[in-house]
């Protein structure tokens, strides 16, 4: 079999990271290296960043000689009846603001012109989801074109909302197949009555796509649910976990821990985690409860928890970096991941790789994975707070979750994904 | 023409470290010794040693006829103790003029009254002695943490042997009296209650040096003619010692205000009296009826700077909840340990209001936040929670309700 060129869309890569997909757009496209050409294209990279086995190009070290040879050969499709973009956009808002500027404004004809030095200016500054999204969405597609257009590919893949444009811009430059990726959706980030550019620009993405990649069954059915997308053109693939580095700490206090690690939006539940914490302590207060992330429901959740009188057993850590991450998750007892939709849920992998048994919500990719992790829905508190309770008190139970989590993540590598991306491409080409 | 009775409190608080998560079972000293040594000597050179210097050559300018009383909280004595000796032994020089007289209050500083009358009589009992140590006085009248004052209150002052307690002049139950006389708790037979005049008091305490205030600038002779028009028999000026140098600065003519004040006062025939003095000598005038405990912060002068919203309230419940325990373990630096974590300070850095008060609350928090202050008190709690687990009961100590064996 001859082997593919791939161009795959990215938006954030390490170290230059936000969340969990810079993390798993690396992993993937490490392992996918070992079966095809892959160059990558994202905003912005650290030039200072090696990679092995494949082409990465930020669009912050691009220059605009980079782009003269096919300049003035294509005009921008999408881009005809765009007159207006959205600004000050917010992916974790289901209340999407109304304010939008004129594209016009800034440089008249500017989406049938030359790019120009202050459009690559863009990915050189400010925050890669700051006030300014809407603009670096519909300039990244515009270079995106460009540079599809100055090489030979077969597939293009784009990862998530932000590159999903670029990729149906692409394939309408250059006639090669779409497979669009969904690592989060918007209705997992702001609801299931979320409505706006981003919803849109999800549904224009994966109906111009040939194939959509969830990261997840669960996923798949929102994609296919409610997104209203053809389920014959929709293929799962769940994520890999890089292996990481494990030890554990003693823990200098007698009591069990037991961890929530997120971003404090309403998306991972972190209201229902306060909730079975007060359960849990209600039987068995020899438990510390800590809540590691920050997020925008940190401060109510503070109040809230001091009004359940859970403070003592209740701690807020805000923000951690990855070396406290894993020194906490060095002394957890038990993961516990409430999440109201989780599209995958990495972290509850990396917390079996640490030993630790997980009680996760049923609305997420990684039940799916880790087949002996109790389960309930997000919003059971008591069969949560029980799971828990069990897991703190049942040695054997606590061992056999352990044990088959072991050989969940022993299956759950890049590779094994990496091979099934393949043979999605092969159907396309 | 009324006698003017000033008083000063002077404390700081132990302001805590970012007692994160990871310290809890780790990590026994909870305060922030730096920073506490640091404002400490800021505050000590910038208000504690020049104003007692300026006290001391006023009370030599007026012949003795200027007196005043002072409040020093434990925890700031403590302080001095160990990082500004040279700020105590000014202290004591003052106080050996024989013209200020030391108000006894709560050791820590606390609001133990609102939760335990044991902690709160234990607290005041080691605040007595600490004044009989170090400047060989006892107090004979009481100033609870920050004027917190009601009937219960000056009747439990009453039965440790108090002769006056001091309160916060609050124009709903004063109901249009003054606050210039001495007054009484309904349940109470012989301690007399001194009201803060408000008014004429923050003049000194805030507006003296804001520039949009009408009044501005203040002059001693001013102020003065203000006094001398009090319909009462005692004018009662109490305020932090921190106004002076410290929240209103060496440039704002604070220091010479204050120097040149008592002549201005004398002139005009109006006499100094300490607290001591005035309840004995003045005698009541009225009712005072203070069910619910005021105090002399915020607008709305009751407890709510420091239990207004849940995380105060629950931060509080939760180091009073485990007195018994504490106590029970008789364990001198476990107790310190805990009872200075009452500091009223601690709960004022997690007030949550705004405006004004909100600013105030601000200006004295080293916190970025209330909630940070809440995050780093309670992990500190917890800590203290688990020093309690692993200590040892004291020996030989009965458990009352419990069997032996």
């Amino acid at each position: 079999m001859k082997r593919l060129r791939v161009l795959k869309l990215g938006w954030e890569f390490p170290p230059l990271i936000n969340g969990g997909l810079g993390i798993a757009c690396l992993g993937l496209s490490r392992a996918l290296a070992k079966y095809v050409d892959l160059r990558v294209v994202v905003p912005r990279i650290d030039p200072d960043a090696q990679f092995d086995g494949f082409t990465l190009t930020g669009l912050n070290c691009t220059r605009v000689e980079d782009l003269q040879k096919v300049e003035g050969t294509y005009q921008y499709d999408s881009f005809a009846q765009v007159e207006r973009i959205p600004i000050h956009l917010d992916p974790y808002d289901s209340d999407e603001t109304l304010s939008t500027q004129s594209v016009r404004s800034s440089g008249g004809l500017a989406r049938f012109s030359r790019t120009t030095r202050d459009q690559l200016a863009l990915f050189k500054m400010g925050e890669l989801y700051g006030s300014d999204l809407g603009d670096k969405v519909v300039e990244f597609s515009k270079v995106c074109a460009k540079l599809a257009m100055m090489q030979d590919f077969d597939v293009v893949h784009a990862h998530d909302w932000m590159t999903f444009l670029a990729g149906v811009e692409v394939k309408k430059a250059t006639g090669k197949p779409l497979v669009v990726h969904v690592h989060a959706s918007q209705y997992d980030r702001a609801g299931a009555d979320a409505r706006g550019w981003i919803f849109e620009l999800e549904k224009f993405g994966m109906e111009q796509a040939d194939r959509v990649i969830p990261v997840s069954r669960y996923t798949g059915k929102i994609v296919a649910g409610h997104y209203g997308i053809d389920p014959d053109k929709i293929r799962p693939v769940h994520n890999g976990a890089d292996p990481v580095e494990v030890f554990q700490t003693h823990k200098k206090f007698p009591e069990k821990l037991v961890l929530f690690l997120g971003r404090l939006t309403a998306q991972k539940g972190p209201e229902f985690f306060l909730e079975i914490a007060a359960r849990v302590l209600e039987v068995n207060p020899d438990v510390r409860f800590v809540m590691a992330g920050t997020g925008e429901k940190l401060r109510p959740l503070i109040e809230s928890g001091a009004f359940r009188g859970l403070g003592g057993h209740f701690h807020f850590t805000g923000f951690l970096n990855k070396e406290k991450v894993n020194e906490l998750l060095s002394m957890t007892d038990v993961y516990c991941m409430p999440s109201v939709s989780e599209p995958f849920g990495l972290s509850a992998l990396e917390a079996a790789q640490f030993g630790i048994p997980a009680v996760i919500s049923k609305q997420s990719g990684v039940a799916e994975v880790l087949k002996g992790a109790l389960k309930a829905d997000f919003w059971d508190v008591p069969l949560m707070a029980k799971h828990i309770n069990d897991l703190l008190t049942d040695d054997e139970l606590r061992a056999r979750v352990v044990k088959q989590a072991q050989a969940d993540i022993a299956a759950s590598t890049w590779d094994a994904a990496a091979a099934k991306v393949v043979e999605i491409y092969h159907e396309l080409v | 023409m009324p006698a003017v009775c000033l008083y000063f409190q002077v404390h700081q608080p132990n302001r805590l470290i970012p007692y994160d998560f990871f310290r809890i079972g780790d990590h026994a000293f909870y305060e922030d010794d730096r920073l506490n040594a640091e404002i400490l000597t800021k505050v000590a050179d910038k208000c504690y040693l020049p104003a007692n210097e300026m006290f001391t050559r006023a009370i030599e300018a007026s012949g003795g006829e200027f007196k005043f009383a002072l409040s020093l909280s434990g925890t700031l004595i403590e302080q001095m103790e160990h990082h500004r000796p040279d700020a105590l032994e000014s202290f004591k020089r003052l106080v050996a003029t024989g013209r200020v007289e030391m108000l006894g209050e709560t050791y820590y500083h606390s609001l133990a009254f609102v939760h335990s009358r044991r902690e709160f009589e234990r607290q005041v009992a080691l605040h007595q002695e600490k004044l009989g140590e170090v400047f060989s006085v006892r107090s004979r009248v009481f100033r609870n943490t920050e004027l917190i004052y009601s009937n219960a209150i000056a009747s439990a002052a009453e039965m440790l042997g108090f002769q006056g307690i001091l309160g916060e002049g609050v124009d709903w139950l004063l109901n249009g009296d003054s606050p210039d006389h001495l007054y009484r708790a309904p349940q109470a037979s012989k301690i007399k209650t001194l009201l803060r005049n408000a008014k004429l008091s923050d003049d000194l305490g805030f507006r003296f040096s804001d520039q949009n205030w009408p009044d501005w600038p203040l002059t001693p002779e001013k102020f003065a003619d203000w006094v001398a028009q009090s319909p009462g028999e005692i004018v009662n000026l109490f305020l932090d010692y921190e106004t002076i140098g410290e929240h209103q600065w060496r440039d704002t003519g604070i220091f010479d205000f204050w120097e040149r004040l008592p002549a201005a006062m004398l002139e005009r025939g109006i006499t100094f009296v300490t607290p001591g003095e005035a309840v004995a000598k003045i005698p009541v005038w009225g009712r005072y009826d203070c069910q619910t405990p005021t105090s002399w912060a915020d607008r709305e002068r009751d407890l709510s700077a420091w239990m207004g919203n849940v995380m105060q309230r629950e931060a509080i419940e939760k180091i009073h909840v485990i007195e018994e325990a504490v106590l029970k373990k008789k364990d001198p630096d476990l107790t310190h340990a805990w009872a200075k974590l009452q500091t009223s300070d601690h709960f004022h850095y997690m007030a949550t209001k705004t405006g004004t008060d909100g600013e105030v609350h601000d200006y004295f928090s080293p916190y970025a936040s209330p909630y940070d202050a809440y995050i780093y008190f309670m992990n500190a709690l917890a800590d203290l929670h688990v020093r309690l687990k692993r200590l040892p009961d004291a020996a030989g100590v009965s458990v009352p309700g419990r069997t032996a064996g």
